[in-house]
């Protein structure tokens, strides 16, 4: 097994229901061939730096899993297909990945997500302060 | 005449060496933001004396994040 990760973009207008629904059909191809998911994560809606397909925004989701090769012909290849999916990119990371470095892994990104949620904690504090100087210059304009 | 020669002179350490902490990664177009100019192209290494190793990972970050929309290929970067 190998340890990647994909980045897709949806499009916004979907809905919760089939974002749910293609999120679990690509976990599921992951799981059939004998993968394993370490993290999967909604960054939600997003602005696009340039148009695709004529949607200014995006759904992100981020998966990062271990799986063989041939899984990830397969999800680009269901990606390729389904127009409601308008970019994803896919990284490998690792050459070999066993149940211990999934474990690992797993670990890993929860300690950095722990880090980033206490640095994003902090800095609202500090946007609150932001956000109303922006107000007052919005109210002079 | 001594003062383009100290325009020249600035710190030319990589931020990443000195920095380790600092890790380039393609998803986080915040910290990429920094070594693209606002058009979005991104910013030779003898502005910043980054080293070779790192201009390359950071070159490959760049254009990863191109293509998921999180930077622009040209245009503002302030979106």
């Amino acid at each position: 097994m190998r340890h990647y990760e994909t980045t897709f973009i949806l499009r916004p207008n979907l809905g919760e229901e089939q974002f749910t629904e293609i999120i679990d059909r690509t976990s599921a191809i992951v799981a059939n061939d004998g993968g394993a998911i370490i993290c999967l994560d909604r960054w939600g809606i997003k602005r696009l730096a340039y148009e695709i397909n004529r949607e200014a925004q995006g759904y992100y989701v981020y998966m990062n899993y271990a799986a063989p090769g041939k899984t990830v012909d397969e999800i680009e290849r269901i990606f390729r297909i389904d127009d409601r999916v308008i970019r994803y990119l896919t990284v490998k990371l690792g050459d070999s990945m066993n149940a211990e470095a999934i474990e690992a892994e797993k670990q890993r990104i929860e300690e950095k997500a722990a880090a980033r949620a206490k640095a994003q904690s902090d800095e609202t504090e500090g946007d609150e302060f932001e956000g109303e100087a922006l107000e007052d210059e919005t109210a002079e304009e | 005449m001594s003062q383009p020669k100290k325009v020249f002179s600035r710190r030319r350490v990589c931020r990443f060496c000195t920095d380790k902490e600092v890790v380039i990664d393609y998803k986080d177009a915040k910290t990429l933001k920094n070594f693209v100019t606002e058009r979005g192209k991104i910013i030779p290494r003898r502005i910043y004396g980054t080293c070779a190793k790192h201009q390359r990972q950071l070159n490959e970050a760049v254009k990863r994040a191109r293509q998921l929309a999180l930077l622009p290929y040209m245009g503002n970067t302030q979106f």
